[in-house]
């Protein structure tokens, strides 16, 4: 690493800028929602300082707040197990199609559409039959009558519909990631391995994989964090209802602060989701720095 | 060599993603109450409404008012902050968190304005009602529901009572001859519907308050009368009430008869009553504020309303439950104060006779003076100014009755009992708890 000497003063010119930008929308609304956390408080007439009950509350009474905790694990794990599908996908392509790139693009595609159309279009799919959704009905054409549910009203599976359009959605956004990973080990090194005898899956094993590491983890944090904040697509797709069974942490804080006018307990909520974020990303960097160490 | 700019485009793309996923609702503050000085000498006054579709009686009422009054005004600017209803009450909470609420605003009535006069946001309208024989061209009673210890805080854009729509061919079909007038009447006619494979009863429970507001009605039954939250919230009653659990269970054995269309908790209000609309579905329970869109569809025609049944022989089909408008609010800490209130005294005055002639004067808050048959008013809409005269009182809505925390657990509650068979005592007890733990 080479290091310039650069006085002190032109850096703070070059990072101030979005320092501060950074830490006035960012940073400060954090500390502040800390702070309303601790009160009790409709948002509109005085609040109350009531300490940490509402975290008492929120960790100890409210079944709801852990059962979309639950679900929002669940959205990050099947996020997560995607990316490996991911690498293979970018593989594959990378070896045996030429121009890879432009399928990719096509895979790309539903990132690009907004979270509101892709969750319109997919509530007409999960429609039930009877009124013209397409999933049930192709399920019918099949002879599979029994395989159709009214996917998104239905508690016991409503979540997993959803998981699933996130995972259609935003298999091309991760797809692209490792695509772009595995197009940039050099060739000369598959080269020389194969020369060496190290073709195919052994190439990958000690070449490939240990390559796209950093990338592969990049994946996973954007995967993680994204669906912490799951919330357009619930919103759009079911609203968090039938009765909760799709709430995530992020429509939970929704409902607690906007619908039950319950602003410090809403941003109780909002403070366990960031303290949850940053433990996460800590944990995620350790193991993929240990990782990396084992494997280069 | 491969390009590290694709990398980079790449992140950008990804930050680009990433950066709309941010769920902040933060203001442009295009409403702020500073008085603009430099243009010219105008006291401008911001008006929030909620009247955003132009082609809309309501959009060209306020249109037609506030041009008007700027003509006769030429020193009064009115700024019209227009949104959708959800977006102006989400932006309201936002900017009274701040204390900057707009010269006028939109209110609902009852629990759902009081935290913002709790707070002092609003200015006392006494001296508004009084000037130009205002407060008599409002129904008796009416500005009781927007009124605080005596004092008026807003004055109602309607007043409506939530009837039963029915489609007259669509109850041909299934060969029934007239409108239920009995709960079992209803469950009746429902399983005749669905044998005819009508959809019964158009709903749209993504918005959990619809289903809410059927519920409402069979609960004013079962009660014998109004009043049963206002006696919980009084500690007369509890949830776990009999009338409560019966009611429950009389809404269990709609759903359980299949009244609502499949899939019922994720359509959302305006789907659901377009399917009434488009006549997929027999029967929509809602405000008379639908009856000019009922009218204005293709089945318009074959429209016609019904009082809510009786339920197990209990209630008096002339109650209803009722729903006070949205209302006009002045903010306390306005600029102008008093242009903001000779100009809303001037809006209110007119806006019978404006409405009026625009064909939209059913479900008015206040008085109006003229034939509407010979103005040509639909059939439909004379049925339903009919009904009105009937009324002799009933309930307000569950969220205009109870705080917003307990409402959102009767709301959710409710909505549960589409999707899965519930015992009616666990859910009086649910709503009993939420009202215990949010007094």
């Amino acid at each position: 690493m080479n290091v310039l000497k650069v006085p002190a003063r032109t850096i703070a010119i070059f990072v101030l800028p979005c320092l501060i930008l950074y830490i006035g929308t960012v940073f400060i609304p954090i500390l502040v929602s800390f702070y309303t956390a601790m009160l009790d408080w409709n948002g509109i007439s005085d609040a109350k300082f009531v300490g940490l009950a509402n975290f008492k509350t929120l960790l100890f009474d409210d079944p709801n707040f852990w059962m979309s905790v639950k679900r929002t694990i669940m959205y990050a794990v099947f996020s997560i197990i995607e990316i490996p599908i991911c690498l293979l996908f970018a593989i594959l392509l990378n070896r045996y199609i030429r121009k890879g790139n432009r399928l990719v693009t096509i895979y790309f595609v539903p990132v690009i559409l907004s979270n509101v159309i892709l969750g319109q279009l997919w509530k007409t799919i999960y429609n039930p039959a009877s009124m013209g959704g397409m999933l049930n009905g192709v399920l019918i054409k099949l002879g599979l009558d029994s395989w159709t549910h009214s996917w998104l009203t239905e508690p016991a599976i409503a979540m997993y519909a959803i998981y699933f359009v996130s995972l259609w959605q935003y298999f091309g956004y991760h797809l692209l990631i490792q695509f772009t990973g595995v197009q940039n080990i050099p060739d000369e090194i598959y080269e020389a391995a194969k020369i060496d005898g190290a073709d195919g899956f052994k190439a990958d094993r000690y070449i490939t994989f240990p390559m796209v590491v950093p990338i592969f983890k990049i994946s996973v944090v954007l995967a993680f964090i994204g669906s912490l904040q799951a919330f357009e697509l619930v919103m759009v797709m079911t609203g968090g209802g039938p009765a909760h069974a799709t709430d995530t942490i992020a429509t939970h804080m929704y409902n607690m602060s906007f619908l039950s006018q319950k602003y410090g307990y809403g941003s109780a909520v909002a403070t366990f989701l960031v303290i949850f974020c940053l433990v996460i990303t800590v944990v995620i960097n350790g193991v993929f720095n240990k990782i990396e160490r084992k494997v280069t | 060599m491969k390009m590290p700019s694709k990398t980079v485009a790449l992140l950008l793309a990804g930050a680009l993603a990433f950066g709309l996923a941010g769920c902040g609702n933060s203001d442009s503050s295009s409403s702020g109450s500073g008085a603009s000085g430099d243009s010219g000498d105008k006291t401008k006054i911001t008006f929030q409404n909620i009247y955003p579709d132009p082609t809309t009686p309501t959009y060209k009422m306020i249109h037609q008012i506030v041009d008007q009054y700027e003509k006769e005004h030429p020193n009064i600017d009115i700024e019209l902050d227009t949104l959708n209803t959800d977006q102006q009450k989400l932006k309201l909470k936002t900017q009274a968190a701040s204390k900057e609420i707009p010269d006028i605003t939109i209110v609902n009535p009852a629990a759902q304005m009081k935290p913002y006069i709790d707070a002092g946001l609003l200015a006392p309208l006494n001296d508004v009602v009084d000037k130009g024989g205002l407060k008599d061209t409002y129904q008796e009673g009416l500005l009781d529901y927007y009124s605080k210890d005596g004092n008026v805080y807003a004055l109602p854009d309607g007043n409506n009572i939530e009837v039963g729509f029915y489609n007259k061919a669509l109850f041909a079909k299934a060969g029934i001859a007239a409108p239920p007038t009995t709960f079992d009447e209803l469950l009746a006619d429902v399983k005749k519907l669905k044998d005819a494979g009508i959809t019964p009863i158009a709903i749209g429970e993504k918005d959990s308050w619809t289903g809410s507001f059927l519920f409402m009605n069979i609960l004013l039954r079962t009660n014998g009368g109004p009043g049963f939250l206002q006696d919980v919230a009084d500690g007369k009653k509890t949830f776990n009430d009999p009338a409560f659990v019966e009611a429950v269970d009389a809404f269990q054995k709609l759903v359980q008869a299949g009244a609502f269309p499949e899939g019922a908790t994720s359509i959302d209000a305006t789907a659901g009553g377009n399917m009434f609309r488009t006549g997929q579905a027999a029967m929509f329970f809602i405000g008379t504020w639908e009856t000019g869109a009922n009218d204005g569809s293709t089945i318009g025609k074959d429209v016609s309303v019904f009082k809510f049944p009786t339920v197990n022989g209990k209630g008096n089909p002339d109650e209803f439950m009722l729903a006070p408008g949205s209302a006009f609010a002045v903010s306390a800490n306005s600029e102008h104060l008093k242009e903001t209130k000779d100009f809303l005294n001037y809006f209110a005055l007119n806006l019978p006779k404006v409405s009026f002639e625009l064909k939209n004067a059913v479900g008015l808050g206040q008085k109006v003076d003229g034939d509407f048959k010979a103005a040509g008013y639909s059939p439909l809409a004379i049925d339903v100014l009919d009904l009105f005269k009937n009324v002799k009182g009933g309930d307000l809505s569950f969220d205009n009755t109870m705080n917003p925390a307990v409402s959102q657990v009767h709301l959710s509650s409710i909505q549960s009992l589409f999707v899965q068979q519930v015992d009616p005592k666990q859910i009086a007890q649910e709503h009993q708890a939420a009202f215990e733990a949010n007094p």
